[in-house]
């Protein structure tokens, strides 16, 4: 059975995005089971036109770039929508591709998954 | 199950968690399947899109049955199958 790899990401400071794409994406390269679990700050980005918006000068790629490459990796998406009032985000907000998940998602996909990793 | 299955069904206990946000409709759906006999429906109302994907996680998990959903305007009936 493929290694699971669970990662929160909460946060919207590049600093904290992009080493859960760098990381996840390594992972599925090397055939992990890859969720990305984002709620509050992180949520800005998974939301359209959030991701254009969050740079990081000398990343080997661009946010949207990073995110196509784990969507295409087959990594699964989750938006906190418990955080959607808190960070003014809507369902309909989201990128194509990213599904809705609350604490059950979270906590039981955590308890499955070989690594946890949060950012 | 088909949507005119779940539509048939007798439920034991509705719960009806519309307008509370994600852990509400979970916990409320726990603190009421106590309500529930074993092998007993449960139908779990709920406006919050992640509990569609929580309540059969938490259920499989349990070790309850999930039966399916409908989905209505503005909100979604889940149905469960009480197991232990």
């Amino acid at each position: 059975m493929a290694t699971k790899m669970m990662i929160f990401c909460g946060s919207d400071d590049p600093q904290r995005v992009f080493p859960p794409f760098m990381l996840g994406s390594g992972a599925l390269a090397t055939d992990m089971e890859v969720t990305m679990f984002f709620t509050l700050s992180g949520l800005n980005v998974v939301k359209k036109g959030g991701a254009e918006k969050i740079v990081l000068p000398g990343a080997p790629k661009t946010l949207p770039e990073f995110i196509k490459v784990v969507q295409e990796g087959g990594a699964k998406m989750i938006a906190c929508s418990a955080a959607f009032p808190i960070v003014g985000v809507k369902e309909q907000d989201l990128i194509e591709g990213v599904e809705c998940g609350g604490v059950a998602t979270f906590v039981i996909g955590a308890e499955e998954a070989d690594i946890v990793l949060t950012f | 199950m088909e949507v005119e299955e779940l539509k048939n069904l007798t439920v034991d206990k509705e719960v009806d968690a519309r307008g509370t946000a994600c852990p509400g409709p979970l916990l409320e759906a726990k603190r009421s399947l106590t309500g529930v006999p074993q092998g007993g429906i449960m139908e779990v109302l709920s406006s919050d899109a992640s509990t569609n994907r929580d309540i059969p996680l938490w259920a499989q998990k349990i070790g309850h049955e999930y039966l399916g959903t409908i989905e209505e305007a503005g909100y979604w009936r889940i149905f469960v199958k009480r197991g232990k």
